[in-house]
């Protein structure tokens, strides 16, 4: 599994303020700071319903054969958040998305899209919605265009007379003009993928749910998803993305929910998920004795000298001055770093486990 | 962990009387002349359906295939003497030397008790089935194409399918019968002879009473393909009842269950080549469609309903 | 909260049960229809009045014009005879199975019976004097002259179809004597309220439990007859109109010209019906007799042992292939005449087959039961058939 190299980009750097100012758009009534609140431990309120896209209260899936796919899952997705929905493969996340379209019918529980209760408010809530579930699928001996023609039809609300254009966009928008009129089964799998999601912005949406939509490509895909991605979430539509792929969600997501074997393990804003573990700062040199000392009478929390290195929480204590007072005692500092936590840490510390396949 | 569990139960709790609040804000943004619009958008679905089913190799080779018969049959009586032709049916298997127009009949009769019910069932089983194991029946459903909606342009294209595959046999046994044979008044089964005109009139009254039928049978195939994910299991599936229940319907044992059976009412579009025009008869065949229309079509919708797709 | 409840689940089903049930009632709606109305809608009438009515009906020939649809459907439990009713045109299929022909009743000199096959149909159409058979299967069109002085008697229809009116005139001839008779007032038949007469047989030796005869309540005309053996719900045998029209039918009905290119034939009335099929032939008719009375009277009539019977029936199939040379309308036979001796060749030869055998005083022989006709052929060549238990024809056969 991957690791997030901490501070590589610009949204893992900054603090919980930066989130706030480096993506503006998206804390446009998202009730962001409520959600935050919860973090200081209190109950303080998360978002009202209606400042969340999607609800679901208890949520719970028990397929034939007594396998329990998603249970008692309450998520709220805030409006023009976008939520990383993360979780190993097989727990939950496909099943999850299945009933928020109406496709699979829960066990129990019950769910909102966009502020119409399920199933009554499909027909209101789907034309709002754009789509990637479970990878690409469309008719091979079709071409893109054509393809995304027959999907723009069984859309009742889809304007028939502005279809050209709209299916142009949206293929343009994905890149994927110059293949328009190839047929469906010559596309490439990273080509299909790009397809799925032109499928899915034929219409502006307010909600658009990709199931780990850079399965399969390249990393210059991926990279071309997270930009769009950013994109449509710049103009205020919620995005819900799905992805067994932690790196992934750190780099586009304002908000995560991780699952594990079908039960929600964690929801929040990134930043304070993230900000829970707290960053401790890590000294170098051959005194680690010393130097833990050192951090000891500074005032530092959870000191631990080890061999050849002392690491502690410097809490509101400035890295210069630790630096300081280490080099006035004469501790032999050979290198210092302030690590912050990565997601996967954050995961580790929750679950107690590594990111792997459930069952 | 359990700190974050309960913190995530906690917002829950607080988020949920919020809710009812929801939906009046989000409806405002649905169009108001949206009920037009469905009904306009599905004649765009079922023109996208009947667009595909049309445009498919496979469908194109079948109705090919549909009216090649008659012109083979047509070659065959014109080449061959009919002289040899057994059973109730052989003599008007040698008529159509006579009048080509009966070409129509006899290829009819020749293809509803195998071929033309294959071909309706390819499409009409590929209904659900099909979208299903091409993983498309999730995006239909997801536009939101609406299931009660999608089935119905199914059944419909399904019908057009099999109406266009009945009528291309009897075009194609006509063209077949007027390039090879005199046409002139036609002798019917009770022996009475009727104008050409009128001739082509119980033509069409053959075609609509097949057609018919293989409506029946269409219901039958798109309950049959609701039940899978497998569209070849859902056509053979069809084809093996339609088989199945012509073997069954000459067991003189069963007879009793013959009226009960959709195939034997199939070939009673002979009776519009009797005169008068079996009417009676006729009229309960469509009533049986009719009946296998409504329990299999009403079965469809609530399997399909309550299915989860999960393909 | 509204969710996903259980019972959208159960009212979604309700949709294709409530269909089923739709289409099961309206299956059975005919004696569901029959138990609603099933209170008295005629007049009281006695069972003389009655017959009496019913045979004025069919005998003075004042039968309204009316056209319908008549099955006759028997189920006489035959056994070894499925493998031989693969072929309508069969004797034997008549003996098995449901029946369907069209009759077209004008007046007595105008009458028009149209049994229709797969992709073919048999017409018998008599107007006046004339009278045309038509088969589509051999594209041949038969003029059948009736005899002198015949015109306008009521012809025989097609034998193998025997119309409701024939059947009630052969079991009116002394019905009361032997019989309980009963009437009821309730009854409908093809959608129309009828009497109906219902003869229980006094002899219980006898295998017929009850024969019922329904006349339309208006016009007397009989619609139904059943016969029932015992031990048994459905009739053995039944033929009755499934819908009927009293009205004039259209008069191209009773009009025929052989088409372009059929074979027409001549034949006079009589002149060719004297085979019996199956073999039986001429030698062995002349002395038939019977034995008793009533409902057990035993018909015996002299018969070639089982291996002859078995030979000439074999003979009987070899040749069907070949093109019938006598097309014989007076043996009435609805298919070709070929095949119709072929299937009735087949048939001797499979129920001899089944054939238990049977010895006792009387001597020895074969037995043959079905639902409604028992019959034995005797090793010293005698044939002896009847409605009745194997006790009977025993007792018949002792009596030489
Ligand atoms: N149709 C099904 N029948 C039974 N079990 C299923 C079905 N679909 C998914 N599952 C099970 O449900 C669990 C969750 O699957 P899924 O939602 O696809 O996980 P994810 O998308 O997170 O990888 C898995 O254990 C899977 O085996
Ligand atoms: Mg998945």
């Amino acid at each position: 599994m991957s690791t997030a190299k901490p501070g590589e980009t610009p949204l893992l750097a900054g603090d919980r303020g930066t989130v706030g100012t480096a993506v503006p758009a998206r804390s446009r009534g998202t009730g962001l700071d409520e959600v935050r609140g919860t973090s200081e431990g209190a109950s303080p309120p998360s978002p009202p319903a209606q400042d969340c896209s999607i609800v679901t209260r208890g949520l719970t899936k028990r397929f034939r054969g007594g396998q329990v796919a998603v249970d008692d899952l309450h998520l709220a997705v805030p409006r023009g958040s976008v939520f990383g929905f993360l979780g190993p493969n097989g727990s939950g996340k496909t099943t999850t998305i299945r009933m928020l379209l109406g496709l699979v019918t829960p066990t129990s529980g019950g769910c909102e899209v966009l502020g119409e209760e399920l199933p009554g408010g499909l027909g209101a809530a789907l034309p709002r919605v754009g789509a990637v579930v479970e990878g690409p699928a469309f008719y091979p001996y079709l071409s893109g265009a054509a393809n995304l023609r027959r999907f723009d039809a069984a859309d009742p609300a889809a304007d028939r007379r502005t279809a050209p254009d709209r299916i142009g966009a949206a293929l343009d928008r994905v890149g994927l003009s110059a293949a328009a009129g190839k047929r469906y089964r010559a596309y490439s799998l990273g080509m299909r993928q790009r397809l799925a999601i032109a499928a899915a912005l034929l219409r502006p949406r307010d909600l658009l749910i990709l199931d780990e939509p850079t399965n399969g490509l390249d990393p210059q895909g991926t990279r071309e998803v997270r930009a769009l991605v950013r994109e449509i979430a710049a103009d205020g539509t919620t995005v819900f993305v799905s992805s067994h792929l932690l790196a992934e969600v750190e780099q586009m997501c304002t908000h995560i929910a991780v699952m594990r074997t079908g039960r929600l393990v964690a929801q929040g804003p990134l930043a304070e998920l993230r900000g829970g573990a707290a960053p401790r700062i890590r000294i170098e040199t051959p005194d680690a004795a010393r130097a833990a000392a050192v951090l000891g009478r500074l005032g530092l929390a959870a000191v631990r000298a080890g061999e050849g290195e002392a690491s502690a929480e410097p809490g509101e204590v400035p890295t210069e001055r630790i630096c300081a007072e280490l080099v006035g005692d004469g501790v032999a500092v050979r290198g210092l770093a302030v690590q912050r936590p990565s997601l996967e840490d954050v995961f580790v510390r929750l679950t107690g486990e590594g990111f792997d396949v459930d069952g | 962990m359990s700190t974050v569990e309960a913190r995530a139960g906690a917002e829950i709790v607080t988020g949920g009387p919020g809710g009812p609040a929801g939906p009046g804000a989000a409806r405002a943004a649905v169009p108001r002349d949206a009920g037009r619009r469905v009904r306009g958008n599905t004649w765009r679905l079922l023109g996208s359906e009947v667009g595909l089913t049309f445009r498919r190799p496979r469908n194109l080779v079948m109705l090919a295939v549909l009216a090649l018969v008659p012109a083979v049959i047509g070659v065959v009586l014109r080449t061959v003497s009919a002289g040899g032709a057994e059973g109730d049916a052989g003599a008007i298997i040698g008529a159509v030397a006579g009048n080509g127009m009966l070409l129509a009949f006899v290829s009819l009769f020749v293809l509803v008790p195998l071929l033309l019910p294959v071909a309706v069932a390819v499409v009409a089983g590929d209904a659900i089935a099909g979208e299903a194991s091409l993983g498309t029946l999730r995006y239909l459903l997801a536009a939101p194409a609406g299931r009660t909606r999608l089935l119905a342009v199914k059944y419909v294209n399904a019908v057009v399918f099999g109406l266009a595959a009945t009528a291309v046999v009897a075009a194609s046994a006509l063209v077949t019968g007027f390039a090879l044979f005199p046409i002139g008044p036609v002798t019917l089964l009770s022996g009475s002879t009727i104008p050409v005109a009128e001739g082509m009139l119980r033509v069409l009254i053959a075609v609509a009473y097949v057609g018919a039928g293989m409506a029946a049978l269409s219901a039958l195939a798109l309950a049959v393909s609701t039940l899978t994910e497998a569209p070849i299991g859902a056509i053979a599936g069809t084809v093996v009842f339609v088989i199945l229940t012509q073997v069954l319907s000459t067991i003189p044992q069963l007879a009793v269950i013959e009226p009960y059976l959709l195939t034997s009412y199939l070939p009673r579009f002979d009776g519009a080549l009797r005169d008068p025009v079996a009417t009676e008869e006729m009229t309960r065949g469509l009533l049986a469609f009719a009946a296998h229309i409504a329990v299999c079509g009403s079965f469809a919708w609530a399997r399909f309903h309550s299915r989860d797709v999960t393909s | 909260m509204p969710t996903y409840t259980r019972r959208g689940r159960i009212v979604r089903w309700g949709v294709p049960i409530a269909a089923v049930a739709v289409v099961a009632g309206a299956v059975t709606a005919g004696p569901v229809i029959a138990a609603v109305q099933g209170d008295p809608v005629l007049p009281e009438r006695s069972a003389g009045q009655l017959l009496a009515e019913a045979v004025r009906a069919g005998q003075s020939g004042d039968v309204p014009p009316m056209s319908g649809t008549v099955v006759e459907t028997a189920s006489l439990g035959i056994p070894g005879l499925p493998e031989v009713t693969g072929d309508t045109g069969s004797p034997a299929a008549l003996l098995a199975g449901s029946h369907e022909a069209r009759v077209w009743y004008g007046d007595a000199g105008r009458v028009r019976v149209a049994l229709p096959g797969r992709m073919s149909e048999t017409n018998l159409i008599v107007n006046g004097d004339q009278a045309w058979l038509w088969e589509s299967a051999g594209n041949r069109a038969t003029r059948i002259k009736l005899p002198e002085g015949h015109a306008g008697a009521r012809p025989t229809p097609l034998p193998s179809v025997v119309t409701p009116q024939e059947a009630a005139t052969r079991m009116l001839a002394g019905a009361e004597e032997h019989s309980a008779v009963s009437v009821t007032n309730t009854e409908r038949v093809a959608n129309r309220p009828s009497y109906q007469l219902v003869l229980t047989p006094k002899d219980d030796r006898s295998l017929v439990s009850e024969i019922k005869l329904a006349l339309d309540g208006e016009t007397f005309v009989p619609l139904r007859f059943q016969v029932y053996a015992k031990g048994s719900l459905e009739p053995a045998f039944e033929v009755g109109y499934t819908s009927v029209t009293f009205s004039p039918p259209a008069p191209e009905n009773f009009t025929f010209t052989p088409p372009a290119g059929a074979k027409v034939e001549e034949q006079t009335l009589g002149a060719d019906a004297k085979r019996v099929p199956g073999g039986l032939t001429e030698e062995g008719r002349g002395e038939v007799r019977t034995v008793g009375s009533g409902w057990t009277t035993v018909v015996v009539l002299p018969a070639p042992d089982a291996d002859t019977l078995r030979r000439q029936a074999s003979q009987a199939q070899a040749p069907s292939s070949a093109p019938s040379s006598d097309p014989s309308p007076g043996q009435g036979e609805a298919g070709q005449a070929g095949q119709g001796e072929a299937g009735a060749g087949q048939l001797v030869a499979a129920v001899l087959d089944s054939a238990e055998r049977v010895q006792g005083e009387w001597g020895s022989g074969r037995l043959l039961r079905t639902k409604l006709v028992t019959a034995l052929l005797t090793d010293d060549g005698r044939l002896l058939a009847g409605a009745v238990r194997p006790e009977v024809l025993y007792e018949a056969a002792g009596r030489k």
